[in-house]
């Protein structure tokens, strides 16, 4: 069953200078899907498209077959979920503020349950809930983002690298963590550099090179590198060439 | 006859003037993306420097105690007037110049109001809000009142103001200019060049300022006299109207605009002397400066280029 | 050192704290330095003079108790505030709106300075140059002790600011609206992707800081005296104390307020009273040189 639906999405800053031209791919329930690509390619742009922070210049994206085109806070509220790559909680606002804001979507009543729920499932931001988020380590602070989104209870989590700066100890946690979310039906597009990380407890793989899709299929194949190698570096000497 | 030939001598001194002070804004605002909310205050230091250093000994001291009155040439006032603006730009440069954009309004708008207390206070200095008079004339040989007057001030203004459009387009034409473009384009590019862009800021900081302080030094000594209140923010307003409405980044559209703007205040100020009963002058005087304001804020809604398209460069800040 | 001018001082910025609020509000959330701020103070006074003008008909005009206003001024006052707000979003609707969607902050300020000439001068029209006054009675100063004496009308507008500043706290900390606030001061791009409408943040940061400006505007009319410059003549002061705080951190605009009244207060008997605007300009360098984040401010 498909949750989220990208259908030949155009996306860029300025327009005329498509940043991504043209990608397509679907996500079920409970599917994490992985965007792997050389540096440039559009993988952040991408993700950053669908979460309705950069302008779509055609295209668009589909939630349970309705398509949706909406500002970026309504679509949290639609259900499709972002997690940032850098900057991704209010530094200076405590734990609980930080989880207060994701939960400012719901319906009063179940606010607090949530928060609640979160804090069970990451007990290390329950130990001091009024602690400045801009203080928590890396992985914390990671792990207070990925809370944030998930307060509204999404159908559709998108996580822009979030391995970048954690120690690999601390990644495999983490990953951990995204592989537990995606079990609960929750479809997972994770935009990643560590690409053995991603492709670990990824189902399937896109390869995005200049903006489109390079190669879409299950992940495990990929994980010897070679296939993936010639995909990064194939097209890469090809725009040299170019 | 003679009023009205007059009164076009007038009219043509003060654009003239008002164009000096255009040109330092479009040195600052046009080339660099300085925003400056205190150009009043910066003409206002030239008009005061320039009175201190040329007015004779022995006269123009309103009270006891008064300091200047140096009895300088003239010509020796105006250039003192000029670097006293350029100090004091410098100065609000390097303190706001490494922050936002907006502290530099946020300094030059206090520079401007502090010199206004400056001038209404400092009694021993300035005059305070009686101000200082028998400032020197140029050539003081013609008395005041004719029209030979009338059309000697036009020449001396039409002197400084093309030196002044003369010295700023040669400088912003060469290196200087072509580093400020570079900045303005792209500031992580020219910074790798070697362009140090906070120096270069500073630099367009004191030059604009030094043009207004021209401008505030000829103003007066062709009028002979200053007080606090000819420097307020409603001159920063006109001036700012000026290069707007002209387009900004370009010297000869700068001309125009000081010549749209000063034609339509002066109209305006007709047009309600006429319309409006005696009793309601001041209120005829406020609706003027609604109009100005109302000016602005519409030409940067929908002409940001002003009425003359630039001729090199526009700020990056006005697309 | 005269207690009196500490406590003149404490008066001046209890009033420059309230307005600073809606202008460091406006700096950190919409993103520009506000020149019709001031103003903004300028338009509660006279909006609060009119409609305690109208309603003294109906309410009587004397004084309650020992204070020289009465219900017309107390009703008139969240009127006068609601009237300066909705002032706010219409100059935001007509002007900063559009020139906010083309991302340039600096003609912004322009525009706001183009706002604010307009806005100062329309009232000059409006009402001419004259001071008006809410009420002609004579106050007569108490003692307070330590040589110190008072109005109280100033006492009552120490006491009012300082509840409006703990309103204020509690609005931001404990309110949705409040955090949604600060959390788009602080990244506006991650209050979006966390289902924030920053629309919505931006009209209610236009009602808050103009009704605090109007707040601040009516105190300094019932203490000193209702002009066209009044506010216009406290923007210097006010930008010191926001810039003194730290911009974007409402407890400092508070404190930064306070600390530029009372210098300010302090200064007068070594140079008399006329150089306010000269003591704020001397702080405001040498806290841009000294320390460009402020008190309570982050390295940006």
């Amino acid at each position: 069953m498909t949750t989220l639906a990208v259908e030949n999405i155009v996306a860029g800053y300025e327009k005329g200078l498509p940043i991504v031209r043209g990608v397509s791919f679907a996500v079920a329930a409970g599917e994490i899907v992985t965007l792997l690509g050389p540096n440039g390619a559009g993988k952040s742009t991408l993700a950053k498209a669908i979460a309705g922070l950069v302008p779509e210049r055609g295209g668009g994206i589909a939630l349970d077959a309705t398509r949706i085109t909406a500002p970026a806070h309504a679509l949290v509220r639609a259900g499709i979920a972002f997690v940032p790559q850098t900057d991704n909680v209010f530094a200076r606002m405590t734990i609980r503020e930080n989880l207060e804001i994701g939960a400012a979507v719901l319906p009063r009543p179940r606010r607090a349950g949530r928060i609640a729920a979160m804090l069970e499932t990451f007990p290390a931001l329950a130990a001091r809930p009024k602690l400045p988020a801009g203080r928590l380590s890396g992985g914390q602070r990671q792990m207070l983002a990925i809370a944030r989104a998930l307060i509204p209870e999404p159908r559709v989590l998108l996580l822009d690298e979030p391995s970048a700066g954690l120690s690999p100890a601390l990644v495999a946690g983490v990953f951990s963590g995204i592989a537990a979310i995606a079990q609960q039906g929750v479809a997972v597009v994770l935009v990643e550099q560590n690409v053995a990380a991603a492709l670990g407890i990824a189902h399937r793989a896109l390869v995005l090179v200049e903006g489109r899709i390079a190669h879409d299929g299950p992940a495990p194949p990929l994980r010897d590198g070679k296939l993936l190698a010639r995909l990064f570096l194939g097209r890469a000497e090809g725009a040299e060439a170019a | 006859m003679t009023g009205t030939l007059s009164y076009l001598a007038f009219f043509a001194t003060e654009v003239l003037v008002n164009f000096i002070a255009v040109l330092g804004l479009n040195v600052q605002w046009g080339f660099a993306g300085l925003f400056n909310v205190g150009v009043a205050g910066f003409v206002g230091i030239g008009a005061y420097v320039s009175a201190l250093l040329t007015v004779p000994p022995w006269h123009g001291a309103p009270g006891p105690g008064h300091i200047g009155g140096l009895g300088l040439p003239v010509l020796v006032g105006w250039a003192g007037a000029a670097l006293a603006s350029a100090a004091s730009a410098a100065v609000v440069g390097v303190a706001t110049l490494r922050l936002r954009a907006d502290y530099l309004a946020i300094g030059t708008f206090g520079i401007a109001v502090a010199l206004h207390e400056l001038a209404a206070n400092a009694q021993g200095l300035t005059g305070g809000p009686f101000g200082i008079a028998f400032i020197p004339h140029l050539l003081a040989t013609v008395p005041p009142g004719g029209l030979a007057r009338g059309f000697l001030d036009l020449a001396i203004t039409a002197l400084a103001a093309g030196a002044a459009w003369f010295a700023i387009d040669r400088i912003t034409a060469g290196p200087f200019g072509r580093a400020l473009r570079a900045l303005a384009q792209d500031e992580a590019a020219a910074a790798s060049l070697g362009c140090d862009p906070r120096r270069l800021r500073i630099q367009a900081m004191a030059l604009g300022a030094a043009a207004m302080g021209l401008a505030g030094a000829v103003q007066a000594s062709l009028i002979g006299y200053i007080a606090p209140d000819n420097f307020v923010p409603i001159l920063t307003f006109q001036i700012w109207a000026m290069l707007v409405v002209g387009g900004v980044g370009s010297h000869r559209g700068a001309l125009l605009g000081v010549l749209a703007v000063w034609g339509l205040w002066s109209a305006a100020g007709g047009l309600f002397a006429a319309i409006l009963p005696p009793s309601m002058a001041t209120g005829g005087a406020s609706l003027r400066i609604v109009a100005i304001g109302v000016a602005i804020a519409a030409s940067l809604l929908w002409r940001p280029r002003g009425l003359s398209p630039p001729g090199r460069i526009v700020s990056r800040f006005l697309r | 050192m005269n207690p009196q001018f500490l406590a003149d001082g404490i008066l001046t910025g209890a009033l420059l704290g309230l307005g600073g609020v809606g202008l460091t509000l406006a700096y950190s959330i919409l993103r520009f330095a506000n020149f019709v701020h001031g103003d903004f103070l300028t338009v509660g006074a006279y909006a609060a003079l009119v409609v305690a003008g109208a309603l003294s008909q109906f309410l009587g005009g004397s004084g309650i108790g020992p204070f020289s206003f009465g219900w017309p001024l107390i009703v008139a006052l969240p009127v006068a505030m609601a009237i300066t707000g909705a002032l706010a979003l219409l100059l935001d609707w007509l002007l900063f709106r559009r020139l906010r969607r083309r991302g340039e902050e600096i003609v912004l300020v322009m525009a706001s300075f183009g706002a604010s000439l307009a806005v100062r001068s329309l009232i000059e029209f409006a009402f001419t140059p004259e001071p008006k006054y809410y009420s002609r009675d004579l106050q007569i100063a108490m003692p307070l002790g330590f040589g110190v004496r008072a109005t109280p009308d100033q006492l009552a507008v120490v006491v009012l600011a300082a509840l409006a500043g703990i309103a204020l706290h509690l609005l931001l900390t404990r309110t949705a609206m409040g955090r949604a606030m600060r959390a788009v001061a602080e990244n506006p791009e991650l209050a979006r992707v966390a289902g924030i409408d920053p629309a919505r943040v931006v009209r209610a940061t236009w009602w808050l800081g103009g009704g605090l400006a109007a707040l601040a505007g009516v105190f300094l009319g019932l203490t000193v005296q209702i002009r066209p410059y009044m506010g216009f003549d406290l923007l210097l002061p006010l930008f010191a104390g926001v810039i003194l705080g730290g911009v974007g951190s409402v407890p400092g605009a508070l404190a930064g307020g306070m600390i530029v009244g009372v210098a300010e207060a302090l200064a007068v008997p070594f140079i008399g009273a006329a150089w306010r605007g000269g003591v704020a300009f001397l702080l405001l360098l040498a806290v841009l040189l000294v320390r460009p984040q402020g008190l309570f401010g982050m390295e940006r």
